[in-house]
């Protein structure tokens, strides 16, 4: 349960909102590479961060992000011509670089100076992997760019894919920090999924429905830690990083792929699902990645806007018959929509002040906090965490331990991310 | 021609202005929590949260062998009676001290189905003997937890 003004102050993230203010210190994904595929090519319409924006690639390949409306009279650019090193509004021809600085107002004399005093708002774009990356705040708190190890590693070890979920960006990150729910919602899939089955874990999974949690207090975020009985004397742990403030991991299974998710607002009813695979020491098969274009995994297949197949308008595509016959638990297909399906039928921003937590929710309680205290602490002048490249540096693990042993020691250096070096998975 | 949204659709059923039609009504506090501190630096935490205002939670302080538990005024009571409602308890420590109380509740607590929580409050420390006291008896372990994360838990939990 929360009071609605902390939870209007962790679901509102528009400028001048205290969460905003956080978010905006840090970079976050905005668009796969895809969408910008060559110099000179059509701009994309972005919202994030309930910002409308405008992104482009010039002919030179710098990108860009500004505001998506001209200086002169508010038309979207969306509408422009992307050519000779700018992005030209139709209407009037005032033509801007990729920073939003206008280079050119036509109907000025061809000496003036005029247009070197028009500047949209424009926030960098870089790209990292396959993903183009923002960074929103002051450019004088510009943290260094993300070392997060999934766009470290080179393109062919990485695959990531985005969906629109219809719902506020803390019901979708709440989704990837409660390990609880594994047990039941995704049950139908640990065994069939082609990037999950195979896995010693799906045999503990399976053979001890009540795990124990420990919700482990760290520097970037949290680590939850959830413990299944495993061979005599000894405790399987599956240990999901939270780093502050929209970063989650799920533990690997066998040698598949390691994924995870970045929850980013587009607005306060809306974000974007951003969900990687990626492995340490090889590239992925031809396999994985038809596997994940399909839609396996925690990816979904989606329309060409990244919304995905099976949405509210369609009831997810509910299959009863397959409920009733055990291959799904609630009916829909597919992990990613098995959680947005449930996050969005919560309504745009679910209100917390109804619910009924237990001590099992304990990781999300802590992140709340966590969210809280960062946030307001940034209000009084502190400094952020998890906009570090150290602070990235991170692995989820699973792992089999002595009963006696701290989860956190028995992994020791297993969830730092190392160039090179193998996940530690079961 | 556009198809009608069927008015039990997932369409319709997410919006804002359906959220309007949801059925409001007082929430009972569902949690019939007990707090127990395990040491002396752990009952200044307990003693501090037991002052604000609760629906059904209960304070104390336990020494081993924990059959017996001391409620903040002072006075010995069984740890079974003080069980009897409960639903949930939450044992708090910083020192790892009175093993055998913990052992003592979370057996108690076990044969009765009463969730069981713990709260190592080592600031800085990822591991310590009070973890490891709590360890096998918590389902849910918070490490290392704030003095803060005591009230946030039982606000959060309606305790």
């Amino acid at each position: 349960m929360l009071r609605k003004e902390i939870n209007d102050l962790l679901t509102q993230t528009g400028p001048g909102t205290k969460m905003g203010e956080l978010f905006r210190r840090y970079w976050q994904p905005v668009l796969l590479a895809e969408e910008l595929p060559a110099n000179d090519c059509p701009p994309v319409r972005v919202k994030i961060l309930s910002e409308r924006l405008i992104a482009i690639r010039d002919s030179d390949g710098n990108y860009g992000l500004m505001d998506e409306f001209c200086a002169h009279r508010g038309v979207s650019l969306w509408f422009g011509r992307n050519e000779e090193g700018g992005l030209r509004c139709p209407y009037h021809g005032w033509k801007y670089d990729y920073t939003g600085q206008a280079i050119e107002v036509p109907s000025e004399p061809a000496t003036s100076n005029f247009c070197e005093n028009v500047k949209l708002k424009g926030y960098p774009l870089v790209k990292l992997g396959d993903v183009l990356w923002t960074y929103m705040g002051d450019p004088a708190n510009q943290p260094p760019l993300p070392e997060w190890e999934a766009y470290t590693v080179s393109e062919k070890q990485n695959f990531t894919s985005k969906r629109l979920q219809e719902c506020n960006w803390l019901q979708a990150l709440e989704g990837g920090i409660d390990s609880s729910h594994v047990t039941f919602l995704h049950s139908g899939n640990l065994n069939t999924d082609p990037l999950f089955k195979g896995s010693k874990g799906n045999e503990y999974n399976a053979g001890d429905l009540k795990p124990f949690f420990e919700v482990v207090d760290y520097e970037g975020g949290l680590l939850i830690g959830a413990r299944r009985n495993a061979e005599e004397g000894h405790y399987y742990w599956r240990v999901t990083p939270w780093v502050l403030p929209n970063f989650t991991m799920v533990p690997p299974r066998a040698d598949h792929p390691m994924h995870g998710h970045f929850w980013v607002p587009i607005d306060d009813d809306n974000c974007w699902a951003w969900s990687f695979d990626y492995h340490p020491t090889r590239e992925l098969t031809d396999t994985e990645v038809e596997a994940m274009r399909a839609g396996k995994g925690v990816h979904s297949a989606n329309d060409d806007a990244y919304r995905p197949l099976a949405n509210k308008d369609n009831d997810y595509l509910m299959d009863r018959e397959a409920q009733r016959r055990g291959e799904t638990y609630s009916g829909i297909h597919g992990i990613a929509l098995q959680d947005s399906s449930l996050q969005e039928s919560m309504g745009p921003v679910v209100d917390r002040t109804k619910e009924r937590l237990v001590a099992t929710d304990a990781g999300i309680i802590k992140a709340r906090q966590k969210l809280r205290k960062a946030a307001l602490a940034l209000a009084e002048g502190v400094e952020p965490i998890g906009n570090r490249p150290e602070d990235q540096k991170v692995r989820s693990v699973a792992i089999v331990l002595p009963k006696d042993q701290p989860f956190v020691e028995g992994i020791g250096e297993a969830m730092v991310a190392k160039p090179g070096v193998p996940q530690t998975t079961v | 021609m556009s198809t009608p949204v069927p008015i039990s659709s997932s369409a319709r059923a997410t919006t804002t202005e359906e959220a309007r039609y949801r059925i409001d009504y007082p929430l009972a506090a569902a949690r019939n929590t007990r707090v127990v501190a395990l040491d002396e630096a752990a009952e200044m935490i307990v003693r501090a949260a037991s002052e604000e205002d609760w629906g059904q939670a209960r304070f104390y302080v336990a020494h081993d062998p924990g059959h017996d538990l001391i409620t903040m005024a002072g006075e010995t009571v069984p740890l079974a009676g003080e069980l009897e409602q409960s639903n949930t308890v939450v044992m708090v420590s910083t020192a790892g001290e009175n093993s055998e109380a913990a052992a003592t509740i979370g057996a108690a607590c076990k044969v009765r189905g009463i969730m069981t929580a713990g709260l190592v409050i080592t600031p800085g420390r990822l591991s310590s003997e009070a973890l490891l006291t709590l360890r096998p008896y918590a389902r849910i372990l918070l490490v290392p937890a704030d003095e803060d994360d005591l009230v946030e838990l039982l606000r959060a939990t309606r305790a």
